[in-house]
């Protein structure tokens, strides 16, 4: 009585409600017997080395690298790879900053399996590392004791020796950058006093780095040195777009005059 | 079987605390054209929601051929084909697709059953058109093609001729007492136009305010309110013979209205004769249904 | 039986209910496929390499950071933050390009809102166009009773759900294959996270084939619809008109989404069958609206609710009086 197209659509109805039926068993059959873990996950195709022949850049550290205060949101490290690729240079950019990253905790991070292979792959490794450490989100500048900057010195300089030996263990070949810091609060009370500490903590830092050939430190006290305000974020901690331009700028000018001059 | 297709005893429907319908009894027989008749808001479609189980009646028993509808409804229903007021179809489908929508509602209904109906209504040519297609007519006469299908002892229309035009209507009648005559069906029809029950229908039922006020039929309700006018010279002599006589029911300036009794009116005619009045004129007059409604609702306007 | 639900879907048909589901599905579909293809293309450029594992890195330390500053979504963050580097630790791509991984999300993200809005176009008005066409009259006046009428109704509501997840499922599939090929069926997916207490518990983490995952996904979003159409179902009975049961079932849907996102801290709204929509996010892994709530709390919730709405739909149809 009723059409063949009917028929035929509302048989057809009948077999799909049966595979969704089915659908649905096999769903509760899996999550509510919970059937466990049948075989361990093969892990296949290992170290499948990234096939572009692009400068691979690798970015570690904090907010600054994660580019806190920029409106735009590049950060320096954006900003550098913008650089490069105007020079006409391919680049592949991975950033791996995280907001108030200190040294211990970056250290943990280096050790996740995938951001060792990143680290291998990398023929360029930013980082910016110990603001965190150093200014306890601004509470050190109310307590400057010669005694509590010590210590917190003598934490980081350990974590930050941890760190460089992690990435050589993964990579010997890459130059890493690991950008000082600066003093977002000299116009403060206390600011006077935390610039020596700044100061001393990039000295120690940078005499760390000193050690390894390829560990370039790159200052970055003396960009903020002068009209701080004209180069920070309305935080009065972060860099602004101005302050992240004159960082990149110094960084890629490294970059730059490495790829020419060959090794340093 | 008996000749009793339709019955209805003590009818009752209360919504809220208004009493919609009250207590309606009434018998249909086979082959009979029977009218339902009374203003908008009179509780006929009520009624009749109830006899195709539409509605729920309060209290009360409908039986059709027999068949209680509320304790056997489908076997009930089986008899039964009906049109509730528009004859509303599925206006995306065709005429043929409507037809077998309902077809397959009952069991046995074969596609040559479908075709006879159809040519009974005569719409063969136009059933694979859409029914959004239709005149309102064609639509009228697909539901009742949609009525007829699985060959009902009972035939229910409800504002049948609703929204036909002349020849329409004409036709519609000419069909429905085909139907009564010819296939034997018992067909109810309700309606608010007296003219059209007066054509239509064999008996009639007056409905007003829920009630019904009368059950007769057409010829009995009638007759039994025919009238006679009389012209008589000199008028007011004849006035006052026929006083003594019969109940004056109307008097203008030279006619005088008096009830008609078949067997009296020779002695009153006698009488006038006699008095010196002469007759000039006997009319016998068939009254409208709209007098007799007006006259047994007490003058509750019908519209 | 078999004719009474046939004629149901003859209407339904004759309706063009299914060509009017099939556009819209292609429509969305294609703004949906472009906005991915376009995603892809702007994360290749910014990442300048086309590895996974990078990419998926790089998702990584961009949630670390939302972390922070994201107050009530924290819990859902570390969660995904955690899954993500699971799926990483084991080398297992969780978005293998290609038509399968795009029907997987698809899905996911269409399952609580999108299809129950497509079910609801057929199932709002599967009763109340009857009434408002005025056909009714002529179908309960018919020798069957008012149950085997419902009943076919309901039936072919549940076959016509089945039609459009099917015309959803392999609409999705041609156009995400043209855009991103065939490719993936295989892939493996992760499953069987759960979490407990901002926690993820990978204890019961399996390994699935992509096909079987989304036949999975399916059997979920199928029962997802049919709940949301056999409430749908009752409204279409209750309202006169198919806009107000329409308007309802909208409001309601649209609350249950936000809901979910607020109510962890009112512990009784677990009852509410919106709330509960969310059934793949239980297999895909992320936390439940309210702490304690698992599939199987869920499925029993909804299956409540339809049953519930199904005797409402059935008394209050058997019973009506039709003016």
């Amino acid at each position: 009585m009723h059409s063949k197209r009917v028929r035929f659509i509302t048989v057809f109805a009948l077999l799909t409600c049966l595979l969704w039926l089915f659908g649905l068993g096999w769903t509760l059959k899996d999550y509510m017997l919970g059937t466990p873990s049948s075989a361990p996950l093969s892990s296949a195709e290992e170290d499948q080395v990234d096939e572009t022949g692009a400068l691979k850049i690798v970015a570690l550290g904090d907010s600054l690298t994660r580019g806190t205060g920029d409106i735009e949101g590049k950060g320096y490290v954006g900003y550098v790879s913008d650089r490069l690729k105007e020079a006409g240079k391919e680049i592949s950019l991975i950033n791996l900053g995280i907001k108030g990253l200190t040294a211990p905790l970056l250290a943990e991070q280096m050790k996740e399996k995938e951001i060792g292979r990143q680290l291998g792959q990398a023929d360029i490794i930013l980082m910016t590392i110990g603001g965190n450490d150093l200014f306890l989100g601004g509470q050190t500048l109310s307590d400057v004791s010669e005694a509590s900057i010590t210590s917190l010195e003598d934490a980081y300089l350990l974590q930050l020796q941890t760190i460089l030996d992690g990435v050589r263990a993964v990579n010997t070949e890459a130059t890493v950058y690991l950008l000082g810091l600066y003093n977002p609060f000299v116009e403060f009370e206390n600011g006077e006093l935390l610039s020596g500490v700044v100061r001393g903590w990039n000295f120690k830092a940078s005499e760390l780095l000193a050690k390894d050939a390829k560990t370039v430190y790159v200052p970055t006290y003396d960009l903020f040195q002068q009209n701080v305000n004209d180069f920070l974020f309305t935080d009065h901690f972060h860099p602004n777009e101005k302050g992240y331009a004159l960082m990149a700028e110094r960084v890629a000018a490294l970059i730059a005059g490495a790829g020419e001059g060959g090794q340093r | 079987m008996s000749d009793i297709t339709l019955s209805v005893q003590g009818l009752r429907k209360v919504i809220g605390k208004r009493t919609i319908i009250k207590d309606l009894s009434f018998e249909l027989k086979r082959g009979e054209v029977f009218g339902f008749l009374g203003p908008n808001g009179a509780g006929k479609t009520t009624t009749i929601r109830m006899l195709v189980g539409l509605i729920k009646p309060t209290s009360g028993t409908i039986h059709i051929c027999g068949l209680d509808i509320a304790k056997h409804f489908t076997k009930a229903m089986r008899h039964l084909g009906c049109i509730v007021e528009n004859p509303e179809l599925y206006p995306f489908l065709t005429g043929m697709d409507n037809l077998r929508h309902f077809a397959v509602m009952i069991s046995g209904i074969t596609q040559a059953r479908i075709d006879e109906v159809v040519r009974l209504v005569g719409m063969q040519d136009r059933m694979n058109d859409k029914v959004s297609t239709y005149s309102l007519g064609m639509r009228q006469r697909l539901g009742i093609a949609q009525a007829l299908l699985g060959k009902p002892d009972v035939l229910i229309l409800d504002e049948p001729t609703n929204g036909l035009d002349p020849s329409g209507i004409r036709e519609m009648r000419a069909f429905i007492r085909f139907l009564a005559e010819e296939e034997g069906l018992t067909v109810l029809v309700s309606s608010h136009l007296l003219h059209e029950i007066q054509l239509m229908c064999d008996r009639v039922a007056i409905i007003s305010k829920g009630e019904i006020i009368r059950v007769d039929s057409v010829q009995q309700l009638l007759s039994s309110e025919e009238r006679l006018v009389w012209r008589l010279e000199p008028i007011e002599q004849g006035k006052a013979i026929l006083r003594e006589l019969a109940s004056i029911v109307n008097e203008t300036e030279d006619t005088v209205t008096t009830p008609y009794i078949e067997h009296e009116v020779g002695e009153w005619n006698r009488r006038l004769v006699e008095g010196g009045v002469s007759v000039l004129e006997m009319n016998r007059k068939l009254p409208a249904l709209e007098d007799l409604f007006l006259e047994l609702t007490g003058g509750e306007s019908i519209d | 039986m078999i004719n009474l639900v046939q004629n149901e879907m003859t209407k339904l048909v004759g309706k063009r209910r299914f060509v009017v589901i099939a556009v819209i599905i292609v429509v969305l579909l294609s703004m949906f496929t472009y906005a991915q293809a376009k995603e892809a293309e702007s994360i290749r450029e910014r990442l300048g390499t086309v590895d996974w594992r990078t990419e998926l890195q790089q998702q990584i330390v961009d949630m670390q950071n939302r972390l922070s500053s994201s107050g009530q979504w924290r819990e859902q963050i570390q969660i995904q933050i955690k899954q993500s580097q699971y799926y990483l630790d084991n080398d297992v791509n969780p978005s293998e390009p290609g038509a399968p991984t795009f029907i997987r999300g698809f899905v996911q993200n269409s399952a609580e809102l999108f299809l129950p809005l497509l079910v609801m176009i057929i199932a709002v008005d599967i009763v109340s166009s009857e009434r408002s066409m005025g056909t009714i009259k002529l179908l309960l006046t018919r020798p069957v009773s008012r149950f085997k009428i419902l009943l076919s109704k309901y039936i072919a509501l549940i076959l016509s759900v089945s039609v459009v997840i099917f015309l959803f499922g392999s609409l999705s599939y041609i156009v995400s294959a043209v855009m991103f090929g065939n490719q993936g069926w295989a892939a493996p997916v992760l499953t069987g996270f759960s979490s407990q207490g901002g926690e993820l518990d990978i204890s019961g983490v399996r390994l699935v084939s992509q096909w079987q995952y989304i036949i999975q996904q399916f059997g979920l979003a199928w029962f997802i619809s049919v709940v949301v159409g056999t409430l749908s179902f009752m409204l279409s009975i209750l309202m006169r008109s198919s806009a107000a049961g329409m308007g309802t079932m909208l409001a309601c849907l649209i609350s249950g989404a936000i809901l979910s996102n607020m109510v962890s801290s009112w512990e009784s709204a677990k009852y509410l069958f919106m709330v509960n929509l969310g059934l793949m996010d239980y297999v895909s892994g992320s936390a439940p609206p309210i702490e304690g709530m698992t599939l199987g709390f869920s499925l029993s919730v909804l299956a409540v609710w339809m049953l519930g709405s199904l005797l409402v739909s059935f008394t209050v149809f058997m019973r009506k009086d039709i003016y």
